[in-house]
């Protein structure tokens, strides 16, 4: 800590922060125009200027200057604010001063600050800007004439979304920011540029024109795509969600969002909402009454072991421990799952048998603690970017390894000093079992893996996986291999992450004991900046998984539902909020059992492809509309409140199963706050939490860890001559297929395709957006080529959000499915 | 006094006013002469053949009756543009604030006082009445 002065008041700060920081740790208000707390200090603006008597008075910026013991600083005096003044009268200069068109009025640092020093004139007269506005674009619109050029978005767009998009370009007056080649924006558009832009430079397309900042109504929530958790501040006016807004205070991630968190928003208020129950009747879906359908629904579910239910792992804990509640003790079934049963396997077999838990024994926190980061496949930065950005920044400024295992490049692979080994698709769990060999053979093993259980069998089996004969299977070289090996145990501290999901079949148990392994084998788990990540697709995966929504005791799970509704055996099928005949393997499969059930009912949003073929049609809530709990991938759990009211016909998912549990003649729990206790009281770590104590930041559930070594299986693909082997996956602007229905996502994403290495393109003569029919033994699909130069040859890639085109009619759920394109 | 001064008085002011221009106005065959700052019925200020109004939304913030309804829109050149312009004069109190508060001297006051109606709907202003009024 360091003593200083400022203003008259003696204050300590920490050694390492600068005047401005040590300011506002003490209360004390500095303008700032272009510092950001989450950025490098960068001095642009010379907004924040103070004078230090030991500098003979001289005026510094205070956000770059750091604080030096007895330092005497004045932040207000005369010549300050005169010279502040200035400051702002040559920024108006050239500013186009048009607050009234502009978005940012009323959120505008450069306004705030204008008023605040009362410049009411300028002494200096000059020409405006005439840029040309870029409208390329239908996400963020640029608009460089208001620039004040203090670089926040060219260095949030490096330092943290490491995608560097924007950067000064000309000099002088003539500086303006500009794209590569001063063309048009295209960029993987996070909009953090757009978020912590001081003014109206750049602004989000989406809510242009839509609402004044002043008139929105601000309420917390947390993000409904994707597993990491992120926090929301909804901006709402007249009972709709018309933007998210940026708050550089909320939860671990400062604020930051990725492109479905921030511009996914418009289906909570899309116009293809449900809004009222419907009944087949002669065929047609026709509208009903709630009354009508759940006593339908509930004269459907008397049939025991004949019902089975899907969930989405996008429903609330107490959403889903009430449907696991109302399946077991009114519907006497076992048969329910969620995600398709495999995509949450790593969890609930994988880390059950090796770490004895079904979460991860590490955070998102621990990124940045660590010292090297082992990712299996690059994918995880699309499934869940905050996370990427938090691996990124860790690359960048701490200098933390990277290494990647991966069946093609992606943008992980570009950060300085990242190390990917692209294997061949399938041979994961292979390669990790030769890492582990190579501990083993290395002596790199650490003194407590000897004595955890299952040590000696796995010296032995592990005998076949020699680096050498895995080499030849995967692609890789066996050095690498090793020196993947040894990279890894060396490290003091080492973090493993992997995406888990519908798309990524192959990230299952094996794989997870695989990692596991690993970790056990080289004592780093359990302790800070180690462990693994095993990162869950939806926003509450990790939540349906702790609240035990999935099946066991002889339950089927998601896959055997589906195959079990084709062969008769089960006769209702409850779905909440699950897409299967878009989501889940085997396209003409699950249409043909979901045909075949009784009754089909479904609790959805939207119509979607899976509710067009149900006997029942509930319109739920969407998460901005209800209260209670997600856990997210690391086991945060948070708490959301309703953020607009629902319209009058729709009823939430716990809504729906406390009503169907009346009728089931049982008795539902009085509000999701009961059953949170229920939960809190029932649930291993989460005792003791409650509404009250989650606040506003969540609570993490702690993970008690009994390690066990496991030999996982790992299967052998062969490759067919004259094929290629097709991976899917997800892609950056989608989540599962809600954020189908996110304008947004669909602008910049709207359809599949397949994405295919320059020399497979140019062998069968396919160029970029060329329409490719691709065949597999379970059918043919039409896709748009894709032409890129991070795919392996040999290796296509698909994304499989989209119903337009499913990509679940070629793929029948294996890892790597064996294809031929034909033009 | 007399008790006949105060009748002689009051009859000479009667008197007086006989041959006096008349302050009533035998409305509405007469009309009357509003001041130039009377704050009668609002009226939109078109320049270019185009409603001046950028839809800054600051009258119907400023608005203390809050009867103004803006919806901005964006036209072919990407300006703002209201789209939705409406005064409910049933709630409007004529304070003038919103003519104050424009930025761009897009909105009046006019003389119109006559703002009697038959039905509620028809005290909802809509931007094409407001425009009207030239
Ligand atoms: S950037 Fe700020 S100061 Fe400039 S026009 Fe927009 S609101 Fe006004
Ligand atoms: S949207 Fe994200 S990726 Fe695009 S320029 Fe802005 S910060 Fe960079
Ligand atoms: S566009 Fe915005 S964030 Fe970027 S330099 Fe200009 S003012 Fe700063
Ligand atoms: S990373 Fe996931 S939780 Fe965060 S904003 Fe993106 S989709 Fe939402
Ligand atoms: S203040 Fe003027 S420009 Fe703004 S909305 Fe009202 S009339 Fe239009
Ligand atoms: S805030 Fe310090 S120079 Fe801009």
């Amino acid at each position: 800590m360091v003593n200083l002065t400022i203003d008259d008041n003696q204050v300590t700060a920490p050694k390492s922060s600068t005047i401005y920081e040590a300011a506002k740790l003490n209360g004390i208000k500095i303008p700032i125009l272009c510092h950001d707390n989450k950025l490098k200090p960068f001095g642009a603006c010379r907004m924040c200027l103070v004078e230090v008597e030991q500098m003979k008075g001289r005026q510094i910026p205070a956000c770059t200057t750091p604080v030096t013991e007895g330092m005497i600083v004045r932040t207000a005096t005369p010549d300050i604010v005169k010279a502040r003044k200035m400051v702002l009268e040559l920024l108006l200069l050239n500013h186009p001063i048009d607050c009234p068109v502009c978005d940012k009025a009323g959120d505008c640092d450069l306004q705030n600050l204008t008023y605040e020093y009362k410049v009411n004139a300028n002494r200096f007269t000059d020409e405006k800007f005439h840029h040309k506005i870029d409208y390329n674009n239908p996400l963020i619109e640029r608009d460089m004439n208001r620039c004040v050029l203090c670089g926040k978005c060219a260095r949030i767009c490096d330092e943290i979304v490491s995608f560097g998009a924007l950067t000064f370009i000309d000099r002088g007056i003539e500086t303006k920011i500009g794209c590569e080649f001063e063309d048009a924006l295209n960029c993987e558009f996070c909009g953090s540029c757009v978020s912590v832009c001081p003014v109206g430079s750049l602004l989000a397309r989406p809510f242009k024109f839509k609402a004044r900042f002043w008139s929105l109504t601000k309420r917390k929530s947390v993000c409904g795509y994707c597993g990491t958790g992120c926090n929301l501040t909804l901006g709402i006016k007249d009972n709709k969600v018309l933007t998210t807004l940026y708050d550089e205070n909320q939860g671990f991630h400062k604020g930051q969002l990725c492109v479905r968190g921030r511009f996914g928003y418009q289906f909570i208020n899309s116009n293809k909402r449900l809004t009222a129950p419907m009944l087949r009747k002669e065929g047609r879906l026709t509208e009903s009454t709630w009354e009508e359908a759940l006593q339908i629904v509930a004269d459907h579910l008397k049939g025991g072991n004949s019902v089975a239910a899907l969930a989405t792992p996008r429903l609330t804990n107490e959403e889903l421990a009430l449907f696991k509640k109302m399946m077991v003790e009114n519907v006497g079934s076992k048969n329910f799952d969620h995600s398709a049963g495999y995509a949450h396997s790593a969890l609930t077999e994988g880390f059950v048998r090796s770490f004895g838990t079904s979460a991860s024994p590490a955070s998102i926190l621990d990124i940045q603690k660590s010292d090297l980061l082992l990712v299996i496949k690059t994918d995880a930065y699309e499934t869940h970017p905050v996370i990427g950005f938090e691996i990124n920044m860790g690359v960048k400024n701490r200098d933390i390894k990277l290494n990647i295992l991966s069946d093609k490049r992606g943008k992980l692979s570009k950060l300085p000093g990242a190390k990917t080994l692209v294997h061949r698709p399938g041979s994961e769990v292979a390669i990790l079992n030769a890492m582990a060999k190579s501990i083993l053979d290395d002596k790199l093993v650490d003194a407590s893996a000897a004595s955890v259980p299952g040590f000696a069998e796995l010296v032995k089996e592990l005998a076949a996986f020699t680096p050498e004969a895995v080499a030849a299977q995967s692609g890789l070289k066996a050095a690498d291999i090793k020196q993947l090996a040894g990279s890894y145990a060396a490290a003091e501290k080492a973090l493993i992450l992997f995406p888990i999901g519908q798309a990524y079949a192959g990230h299952n148990a094996e794989l997870a004991s695989a990692v596991a392994n690993l970790a056990i084998l080289t004592g780093k788990f359990d302790k800070e900046g180690c462990g693994v990540l095993c990162m869950a697709e939806k926003n509450n995966s990790q939540g349906a998984v702790d609240m035990g929504f999935y099946a066991q005791n002889g339950g089927m799970d998601g896959l055997r539902i589906i195959d079990a509704c084709a062969a008769g055996a089960v006769k209702t099928l409850f779905i909440a909020g699950e897409n299967p005949l878009i989501s889940y393997p085997n396209h003409t499969k699950v249409k043909a059992a979901l045909g075949a059930v009784e009754c089909l009912i479904v609790a959805d949003l939207f119509l979607t492809e899976t509710a067009a073929m149900a006997d029942v049609v509930l319109p739920a809530c969407s998460f901005a509309e209800k209260e209670g709990t997600f856990t997210s991938t690391d086991r945060r759990v948070q708490h959301i409140e309703p953020a607009i009211r629902k319209s009058a016909q729709c009823k939430s998912d716990f809504e729906i199963f406390s009503a169907l549990i009346t009728k089931l003649g049982g008795t539902p729990p009085a509000n999701p706050a009961a059953q949170f206790a229920e939960i809190s009281a029932a649930t291993p770590g989460y005792a003791g939490m409650s509404y009250l104590s989650l606040g506003s930041e969540g609570v993490f559930a702690p993970v008690a860890v009994t390690p066990a070594l496991v030999l996982p299986k790992s299967a052998a693909v062969v490759a067919e001559e004259g094929s290629l082997s097709l991976v899917i996956g997800s892609v950056l602007y989608h989540s599962g297929t809600l954020s189908q229905y996110g304008e947004g996502p669909m602008h910049v994403c709207p359809e599949g395709y397949l994405e295919i290495s320059r020399k497979d393109a140019l062998l069968k003569n396919i160029t970029d957006n060329d329409p490719v029919t691709v065949t597999s033994s379970a059918g043919s699909v039409k896709l748009k080529a894709k032409v890129t130069s991070r795919m392996p040859d040999g290796v296509v890639f698909a994304p499989y959000h989209f119903g337009a085109a499913p990509v679940n009619t070629i793929w029948s759920g294996a890892a790597v499915t064996m294809v031929t394109l034909a033009k | 006094m007399n008790p006949i001064t105060p009748i002689i008085n009051g009859m000479k002011i009667t008197l007086k006013h006989m041959f006096m221009k008349p302050v009533t106005l035998q409305y509405p065959t007469e009309r009357p002469k509003v001041a130039a700052r009377f704050r009668g019925l609002h009226a939109l200020n078109v320049s270019h053949d185009k409603a001046k109004c950028v839809a800054c939304y600051l009258c119907p913030t400023v608005c203390p009756a809050k009867c103004i309804t803006v919806e901005a829109g964006e036209d072919a050149n990407h300006d703002k543009f209201a789209a939705v312009y409406e005064i409910d004069i049933l709630r409007c109190i004529f304070c003038g604030y919103c003519v104050e508060a424009c930025p761009v001297d897009a909105i009046r006051m006019t003389g119109e006082f006559e703002l009697a109606n038959y039905s509620r709907k028809d005290f909802v202003y809509s931007k094409d009445r407001l425009l009207e009024k030239k």
